[in-house]
């Protein structure tokens, strides 16, 4: 495995946002993080990410334990994220952003090598055009794309996508999918926290299932999402008991 | 070609400019003096507070501890072992001071540089009183206006050769990213701590040796004219007036101000606190990005029209 994350927990105040919650992923895999909203799916990417820092448990990155770590060097461990609500540097042109993730990520570059490069990471998700180009001046679509050239400039193994995929037209869909599908033959790890289930059922080999901050399912996402406890948790008691 | 060009045209300028005290009465070369002041701690306060977006309102602290360095050593040490001492304890004071307040933001952070300032001078005006029983301290050394003009000349050559460098280095980047948004230049992998820290001593490094280097240019110091918050304030003031978004932006704030402070302050001393406030608020409320913003718009304007002006010209007679 390449991210062990075991027992992890976090309390804000009196509310245990994340309890004890424990998952693994390998390279390649595309492992789906879902839930209801408030079930502690972002809290968990903000502890893996090391945007904030958990109360109890570890994270082993490749076999060494990051917990304590900040957040910029669990970033140049190759532990990368996007936010829900996008962030870029609002008033620079974007391949700013994106330098500066190719600058200071796993394999810190000189800045006279550091366009070249951000310009090509740009390039492979057709953004090359747009470099020049301030957040504002980007659509949706676009800003989710750039905030993901910042994410893998900096050379990420495990990548969290905090529902990357939301929000999108059928079209766009099946672009952000391919592209998801791509980092994963790259040999990346996903974790996915998504609410759009045709992206989970088909990106997917294996889905983590959280409630009130913890697991109640684990497995294949056919098999999970037809779990009395999950649909219970998605909907209430009265329509998981069935027919 | 460009490039070398440019480089030629700064190095005639600084040489002309190194030539100024023999060309100048007194009161021009005192005039002069007083201003390249302001640009080296104005582009040095732009160094950091433009980059990182932190209102620092330490300036005073800087150059007072430069200026009273030197006021404190010069009887027993030559001069430019006290501009050293300035030098050290410049960049201890301002790595302490980094890694204690640059964890606040905001508010908090402008408050606290405001504080500093003050407390240094209280603390100073009771060790001078309580301690060595002097109050005011003379600084009489052969270190005419002239050579305090030259070595301000090579600080400010030098603040700007360090702004220019910055922009071409990681560094430079992180802290243009930070300023920005600070989360993301997290994730991007910047070490934001460590990045604001050292753009914060380099900074304050400038400021101490200003004030070092200017001590001699006072005679008479005392705790209350080397920390004198108006310092702070002007300096803030002449940024945001020549706006940071160009290295050179400060200059068109410093040039103006200085130049009303002398007008002012020979007349009507108390206008031009008065006129201070009064630039503020035009800033505020009509020039966010300042003069150099102006100057930007009015450019980009003139070049729409001339380029409609070929257009029309262009377009033959009766299309319309």
């Amino acid at each position: 495995m390449l991210l062990e994350v075991d027992g992890l927990t976090k309390a804000f105040g009196g509310l245990l946002a994340v309890s004890d919650m424990s998952l693994a992923v390998s390279p390649g895999e595309v492992l789906g993080l879902i839930g209801p909203n408030g079930s502690g799916k972002t809290t968990l990417l903000n502890l893996i990410a090391g945007t904030i820092r958990s109360d109890a448990g570890t994270i082993r990155m490749d076999g060494e334990d990051v917990t304590r770590l900040p957040n910029h060097l669990r970033v140049r461990r190759r532990i990368n994220r996007t936010f829900q609500l996008v962030r870029m540097p609002p008033n620079l042109p974007a391949i700013v952003g994106v330098m500066a993730g190719v600058m200071y990520g796993a394999e810190p570059k000189r800045y006279k090598d550091a366009e070249y490069e951000a310009a090509g990471i740009l390039g492979e998700l057709n953004l090359l055009l747009k470099a020049g180009h301030r957040l504002d001046q980007l659509t949706y679509i676009e800003q989710k794309r750039v905030e993901l050239a910042r994410a893998l400039a900096t050379g990420p193994r495990v990548l969290l996508l905090d529902e990357w995929l939301s929000g999108l037209s059928p079209g766009e869909l099946e672009g952000g999918m391919s592209v998801v599908w791509s980092l994963a033959a790259q040999g990346i790890a996903v974790i996915l926290v998504e609410h759009v289930m045709t992206a989970v059922r088909a990106l997917c080999s294996r889905v983590v299932v959280m409630n009130a901050g913890v697991k109640i399912a684990e497995g294949p996402p056919a098999e999970v999402l037809r779990d009395a406890e999950v649909i219970r948790a998605y909907l209430g008691d009265d329509d998981a008991r069935g027919p | 070609m460009r490039a070398s060009l440019a480089v030629t045209a700064l190095a005639v300028l600084v040489a002309a400019l190194a030539a100024v005290p023999w060309l100048v009465s007194d009161y021009g070369l005192g005039f002069i003096t007083n201003l390249m002041c302001y640009v080296v701690l104005t582009v040095a306060w732009a160094l950091f507070s433009g980059t990182t977006r932190y209102v620092s309102l330490a300036t005073a602290a800087f150059f007072g501890l430069g200026a009273y360095t030197v006021a404190m050593l010069i009887k027993e040490v030559p001069i430019y072992a006290t501009f050293g001492a300035a030098l050290v304890l410049g960049t201890l004071v301002a790595a302490l001071v980094g890694l204690a307040t640059l964890r606040i933001s905001g508010m908090f952070f402008v408050i606290f540089g405001f504080g500093l300032s003050e407390l240094a001078r209280e603390l100073l005006v009771w060790w001078e009183i309580n301690r060595t029983h002097t109050m005011g301290r003379y600084v009489f050394v052969s270190f005419d206006t002239t050579m305090i003009y030259e070595h301000l000349l090579g600080l400010a050559v030098l603040v700007f050769l360090v702004g220019w460098l910055l922009r071409r280095t990681r560094l430079g980047v992180a802290l243009l990213v930070i300023g920005d948004d600070e989360t993301m230049a997290r994730q991007a992998g910047v070490n934001v701590p460590l990045a604001k820290v050292t753009m914060f001593v380099v900074s304050s490094v400038f400021m101490t040796i200003v004030g070092a280097v200017m001590a001699p240019r006072f005679g008479y110091l005392t705790p209350n004219i080397a920390f004198n918050p108006m310092i702070s304030f002007q300096v803030v003031i002449m940024a945001l007036l020549g706006g940071m978004q160009r290295l050179w932006g400060p200059l068109l704030g410093v040039i103006p101000l200085i130049v009303l402070s002398e007008l002012l302050q020979i007349r009507f001393p108390f206008w031009y606190s008065v006129f201070l406030g009064l630039v503020f608020m035009v800033i505020v409320y009509f020039l966010p990005r300042g003069v150099t913003g102006l100057v930007e718009d009015g450019w980009e304007l003139l070049r729409r029209l001339s380029l409609r002006a070929r257009l029309l010209r262009r377009q033959p007679s009766g299309a319309r």
